[in-house]
């Protein structure tokens, strides 16, 4: 067994005096898609800044293939960061450039990759969340699920260690969903190692491997999907998670008519 | 990039600027003769001693410090400013001289130094053509609102006499940037009385029409001299010897038939 | 009669230019850096700045730009125009400061997040994704400063630089018709004024954002 491609050992984040979370501890393999679940403000998309140190947490160690990426001497933000693909709820792509700009932008920027080298990669990765043909459209020109899928083309390029997603669906109308869970689903079966945040539970299902349940700031359960949807350890859980699914399923059959 | 390029340059600039700064020379009238130029500051809104005409500068003044300025043989560089930022000017050494209608005054003398007279000068007090009320003698003026250009001896004379002596009221002493300002505000009314050197004060009055001068003598005035930097010995012999050329060879004359005597 | 005054007048014209034309951009070196290190430059940094706005914005131009230019010409050996043109400058930046800092601000915080997120650093992140947005933005109310710089600029008659406002008042002094001549340097502060606010608009047009959710 291989070593893991992020570790994160006894995290913890206050803010004045709320525990955002506290000696958060997990380890991610390679090829692993995770699927961290929790009622709302439970300190999960802080929990993800603080994996690619864009937040800094008050105490504990993440390491990044073996390196101790908290430790400032090991190496440097800026740089982990290329190697940790981030995908927001609000997509967050440059207002400024076009599609394949914003896509190029980090590899000719940051990456220092030769022009044309990096347009024909900028390339690849809009034609691999199919929107080759979105290429010189603006983000204010883009649907919502065409920005996301541009901002996970954008965060694909740098060619990431893991992909971080926090909650890529959730400011997206209905009918867009699908076409951002379709790119998910895709990268998850190609062998991408991901961290996701999502209360999509159809997308847990289908191509998760492990899923973690997280509440007032502490994980409660780990597993795969199976084990916390059929033998959840806690009622909680259980609760929360067929709440959620009857969330889905009515809305499921709400889009099915 | 293109910013920091740009700010690179403004300081590059700003620094070749600063370090053109000349050799010294023994005093400043070596100065003045090895840069080949004497910079002369002047408040050219005051005829006719130095105005605007058909875009050049023209008067009395103007045309006395061409000739000094020739003799001198050195070229003439005007500088025009607000007439109250000229004594400062010649202080600060932003001007090598002035002429602007100076009257010697004690205060002025503390800071600056003057050159021998070139001319000399009456005061006026200025009425409209409608003035109802009696001015015999200058303090008379003390019963009406009175209007004088800021800086200037009259300035002095007023302040001094009249309105620190309680004679007047603060309140009806206004003070202008320009002395054309005083003769509009006389004309309109909102004041009664202007004070102000006797040949501007003639020019104005034929220039404006409705104004007549009651009253002119020596009060204030007297010499009309150059200002130079106080303690400047080389400068102001210079041109005390010029003056004296001139006023013997009756160039002076000329300029007062073709300027003033009207 | 009017061409005359106009001829004379107009003439300053090159210098209330050239005046205008060193001060803004001075104003904008000062501004936009102070501005940066206003909004990234941590705690004490930001206080600087914002001492710095609030006092040189405290009081009236004209004030300011006396002692600023008593200060630089009592302390290097500078002609009044540069003396005068740079101290515009100085008091320009502070209202340059705020220009800039609120576009910095209104493009917001989570462009500067998804930036690093790719692995920039917060001076490329400002460069590259925050400056081209914020500048863009800035043209509106940077234009408005522009034509303040330019009216200003009048002020500098009072050190001495013949422009445009001095030279309406040599010919008011000679002619006795002040009307005639402030009408006539009003106009051509009012094509100037005009001239330029119209060619930042077609900037503003040119370098615009297609649909852009920032506005």
């Amino acid at each position: 067994m291989s070593q893991p491609v992020l570790v994160a050992q006894n995290l913890t984040k206050t803010y004045g005096k709320n525990v955002i979370f506290r000696d958060i501890s997990l380890s991610v393999n390679e090829r692993d898609t995770i699927v961290i679940v929790g009622p709302s403000g439970t300190g999960k998309s802080t929990l993800l800044r603080c994996l690619n140190l864009l937040t800094k947490a008050d105490s504990g160690k993440i390491w990044l293939d073996g390196v101790e990426i908290t430790d400032p001497t090991r190496c440097s933000e800026d740089e982990c960061r290329q190697r940790i693909g981030m995908v927001f709820q609000n997509f967050l792509l440059f207002n400024h450039l076009t599609a394949l700009d914003n896509v190029m932008i980090g590899l000719t920027k940051v990456k220092k990759m030769p022009k044309e080298q990096a347009r024909r990669k900028a390339m690849e990765e809009l034609e691999r969340v199919g929107l080759i043909d979105r290429a010189g459209h603006y983000p204010g020109q883009l649907s919502g699920g065409q920005q996301q899928r541009v901002a996970i083309a954008r965060a694909l390029a740098m060619e990431p260690r893991v992909m971080l997603f926090d909650e890529p669906t959730s400011a997206l109308d209905p009918e867009l969903i699908g076409e951002v869970l379709a790119v998910m689903k895709q990268l998850a079966r190609e062998g991408m190692t991901m961290l996701v945040v999502t209360h999509e539970m159809g997308f847990a299902r289908e191509v998760a491997n492990r899923m973690i349940f997280m509440e007032k700031g502490q994980i409660l359960e780990e597993g795969t999907p199976d084990d916390l949807f059929e033998r959840p350890k806690y009622e909680r859980t259980r609760q929360f998670l067929w709440k959620i699914a009857e969330l889905h399923g009515r809305k499921a059959a709400e889009e099915n008519g | 990039m293109k910013r920091l390029f740009f700010a690179v340059f403004l300081l590059v600039v700003v620094l070749m600027l600063v370090s053109c700064a000349p050799a010294k020379p023994a005093n400043h009238l070596e100065a003045i003769k090895q840069a080949g130029v004497i910079k002369v500051g002047t408040s050219a809104d005051y005829p006719p001693f130095e105005y605007v005409e058909n875009g050049e500068k023209v008067g009395f003044d103007i045309e006395l410090m061409t000739e000094i300025a020739k003799r001198m043989g050195v070229k003439l560089e005007w500088v025009d400013m607000p007439f109250d930022s000229l004594i400062a000017g010649v202080q600060q050494g932003k001007i090598d001289a002035s002429i602007s209608g100076f009257n010697y005054s004690e205060e002025r003398d503390k800071v600056v130094d003057f050159t021998i007279s070139y001319y000399t000068q009456e005061d006026a007090f200025t009425v409209s053509e409608s003035f109802s009320g009696t001015f015999n003698v200058p303090e008379d003026a003390a019963n009406y609102k009175v209007g004088v250009q800021t800086g200037t001896t009259q300035d002095g004379w007023l302040t001094d006499n009249l309105v620190t002596t309680g004679k007047m009221p603060e309140a009806n002493l206004f003070r202008y940037d320009r002395v054309d300002q005083v003769a509009l505000d006389l004309k309109s009314g909102r004041i009664d009385v202007m004070m102000s050197d006797y040949d501007p004060a003639r020019y104005l009055v034929k220039s404006l029409g409705g104004l007549k001068v009651v009253w002119h003598g020596v009060l204030t005035s007297g010499p009309f001299n150059i200002v130079v930097p106080d303690g400047d010995q080389e400068l102001k012999a210079e041109m005390d010897k010029i003056i004296k050329q001139l006023q013997d060879e009756g160039f002076i004359e000329q300029l007062i038939a073709k300027y003033i005597a009207q | 009669m009017l061409i005359e005054f106009f001829r004379y007048i107009a003439a300053g014209t090159a210098t209330t230019l050239a005046v205008t034309l060193v001060a803004l951009p001075l104003g904008l070196v000062i501004g936009l850096t102070f501005a940066l290190a206003h909004v990234y430059g941590g705690k004490v940094l930001t206080q600087v700045m914002r001492l710095y706005s609030t006092l040189m914005r405290g009081m009236p131009p004209i004030l300011l730009l006396f002692i600023l230019y008593f200060i630089i010409s009592g302390s290097i050996n500078l002609s009044p125009f540069w003396a005068g043109s740079i101290a515009l400058g100085v008091v320009s930046s502070a209202y340059q400061l705020e220009i800039l800092r609120g576009a910095i601000l209104s493009v917001g915080g989570e462009q500067m997040m998804a930036a690093r997120a790719i692995g920039m650093s917060r001076l490329k992140a400002i460069r590259y994704i925050i400056l081209p947005q914020a500048l863009r933005m800035a043209i509106p109310p940077w234009s408005n400063e522009a034509s303040i710089v330019l009216k200003d600029s009048s002020l500098v008659y009072a050190l001495g630089v013949a422009e445009i406002l001095r030279r309406a008042q040599q010919l008011s002094a000679t002619t006795q018709q002040p009307f005639m001549a402030f009408g006539t340097a009003a106009l051509i502060y009012f094509i100037l004024v005009f001239t330029a606010n119209r060619l930042l608009d077609y900037v503003s047009q040119r370098t615009r954002i297609p649909a852009n959710p920032l506005g």
